[in-house]
């Protein structure tokens, strides 16, 4: 694999960023993990992974945070050519409905999440979104096949001849 | 540029280089030339330097610089009368090419209108629950398929039928192995039944064809058919024996309901007409290539298969098998294909000797490279071996080539030996070990029955 495809988790609170990671780990050798606890510290890592030629797949984030909230960095990243395509969710128990409207409109927001979320629930979205990112963005999307969702990988090679017989 | 290659592309270099300071004797200047281009390509399509296709595609650009009328080399003063350049570029539009065009397009096709996933709903439905035959019913069906379909689109497209077949299953079950292996290895025999099976088939029948021998539609199923057929129940055998299924009935919802629009209907006329008029070829005599204009025409002025569709047929595998066939051109036009052949001396080898030394090395070879590939490289030797004497007539050559052709195909044993394996061990249900163990079984029988055959049936039908 040339680049890595990040999942980036923003939570302040540290046995709620705990139990997040927790619940994706399954991910983490296909899509490693990397954690933030203000909206600072997730541009710092953003940038960084940027820089190294990877990419962000999916954000997790809450929206409550110290200093600038959730739906601002959600917003910033949408602007941003680099993060335009990453897929983005809010956890969160307090986001307003305005915010959230805001995330919907100017983020792309693909999911929110209430917390307290069932395990079962935050591995279905993630294993969507993530399905959904390698599809539309990596070249041969075979090697995720088995973490994510197999079926609409297979159907992808399937309808785009990205792999033919040789 | 990773290390592997790295290597091939300092090894390609110096192997087209050798020809050029070092003179064989017995060997023509464009014989040398020729054999630059022949170490160049088969060492960048070993080590995959750059894509196979842009190999293939190298080899008809050095052709007409090299070894053509009107290319930079002159060989007015030597015993050598160079071809004009169409004929290296005419490759490109090749018979076999048309073939593959036409069942292309009706793949293409069959694919948007989602007539490959339907009919397989509808033709799994009489094999029932019970997992033993369930997985019969997958093979036959992808078979079936991947002898019109490409092997990859078909298995990518069993995949989706055996994921939530597999779910219902105990994790433990040994089952789900012979589930997830029994798609790519009947997509790999499957293509072995007809002539637009898979690429490799195309490089040989092209050889052929230069030869002057025509390989109709139907004579290659002839031939071909009944071994893929044994093939597959032989396969079916082996992998219910090493992965016995736990379970007695997996409940199974099949719903497939073909598509009724305009387009739809279309297709599934011109299929039926296509595929009908292919394997009636000896009965007719209207050449398959022919045939293959059909649905190109048909689908294409009904908008059934527009602009976009044409723009993503797979173009680069036409490219690959078009290099390959020019490549045995310059190798039997030069002469160095038959230079190549005479520096053993065959005629200590019996008769079956030799093709199980064809069969053998293209079925080695095809596990580490692709088909195709295997194919283009062995042919032009194969063929000389027929034409300088060693092997008989017109039946040898066909023997031969579909020994090649077929073992090639039979090559089964890694991830990386077809792209159905590597679909397959994607899926995270096979591991490599169980895909060597069970691929070698297949492919050594595959291999014996092959010889088999050569004895008992195709001198006979030849």
């Amino acid at each position: 694999m040339e680049h890595k495809i990040y999942i980036l988790v923003v939570e302040d609170e540290p046995e709620v960023l705990d139990s997040i990671v927790r619940d994706i780990t399954m991910f983490e050798s296909f899509f490693p993990i990397e954690m933030a606890d203000t909206a600072e510290e997730a541009r710092e890592l953003i940038e960084e992974i940027i820089d190294k030629g990877d990419e962000i797949g999916l954000i997790l984030c809450d929206h409550v945070l110290p200093g600038d909230n959730g739906v601002e960095l959600l917003v910033e990243m949408q602007k941003n050519s680099e993060t335009l395509k990453t897929r983005k969710v809010l956890i969160t128990g307090q986001a307003g409905l305005q915010e959230t409207v805001r995330a919907v409109n100017e983020a792309d927001l693909k999911h929110y999440i209430a917390k307290p979320w069932q395990k079962e629930d935050l591995l279905n979205i993630v294993t969507e979104l993530l399905t959904d990112y390698v599809i539309e963005n990596t070249e041969n999307p075979l090697s995720f096949m088995q973490v994510l969702d197999g079926e609409r990988i297979a159907d992808h090679i399937r309808k785009s001849g990205g792999l033919t017989d040789k | 540029m990773s290390k592997l290659k790295l290597t091939g592309l300092v090894l390609g270099l110096l192997g087209f280089a050798i020809p050029l300071v070092v003179t064989f004797p017995g060997l023509s200047l464009a014989g040398h030339l020729a054999m630059s281009i022949f170490l160049l390509a088969a060492v960048f399509w070993m080590f995959e330097t750059i894509p196979i296709y842009s190999t293939s595609i190298l080899v008809i650009f050095f052709q007409v610089i090299l070894l053509s009328a009107e290319g930079f080399i002159n060989y007015s003063e030597i015993a050598y009368t160079p071809l004009p350049y169409t004929e290296f570029i005419a490759t490109l539009a090749d018979p076999i090419i048309i073939l593959f065009l036409g069942g292309f397009v009706l793949a293409d096709a069959s694919v948007k209108y989602d007539f490959d996933k339907n009919m397989t709903r509808i033709l799994l439905q009489p094999f029932g629950n019970r997992p033993k035959y369930i997985m019969l019913g997958l093979m036959m069906v992808t078979a079936v398929l991947s002898a019109f379909m490409s092997n990859t689109a078909t298995t990518a497209m069993m995949i989706t039928v055996i994921l939530p077949i597999v779910a219902k299953m105990e994790p433990g079950d040994p089952a789900r192995i012979g589930i997830a292996l029994c798609v790519p290895f009947a997509a790999n025999i499957g293509g072995i039944a007809t002539p637009i099976g898979t690429p490799p088939n195309a490089v040989v029948i092209a050889a052929l064809n230069q030869q002057g021998m025509d390989v109709a539609f139907s004579s290659w199923m002839l031939y071909a058919t009944p071994l893929a057929i044994v093939m597959l129940i032989v396969a079916w055998f082996v992998l219910l024996k090493l992965y016995p299924p736990a379970l007695d009935v997996i409940p199974l919802k099949l719903d497939g309901k073909l598509k009724k629009s305009r387009n739809a209907i279309i297709l599934y006329v011109t299929f039926g007409v296509t595929v009908l008029l292919w394997v009636t070829e000896g009965l007719h005599g209207i050449r398959s290539s022919i045939v293959a204009l059909l649905p190109v025409a048909v689908l294409t002025l009904t908008s059934a298969f527009g602009k976009n569709d044409i723009r993503k047929l797979p173009w680069e595998v036409l490219w690959l098998i078009a290099g390959g066939i020019a490549l045995g051109i310059s190798m039997k036009e030069t002469g160095l294909a038959e230079w190549m052949v005479t520096a053993i001396s065959w005629d200590q080898f019996g008769y079956l000797m030799l093709l199980a030394v064809f069969g053998g090395v293209a079925l080695i070879m095809s596990n580490f490279l692709s088909n195709t590939v295997t194919a283009s490289l062995l042919i032009p030797l194969a063929i000389s071996l027929v034409t300088s004497g060693v092997l008989e007539g017109t039946a040898g050559m066909m023997m031969i080539g579909l020994v090649i052709a077929l073992s090639a195909s039979f090559a089964m044993v890694l991830p990386i030996s077809t792209p159905p394996n590597a679909i397959a061990v994607s899926t995270g249900m096979v591991q490599t070990k169980n895909m060597i163990s069970s691929g070698l079984i297949i492919g050594i029988i595959g291999i014996a029955l092959v010889l088999l055959l050569s004895v008992v049936y195709w001198p006979f039908i030849v």
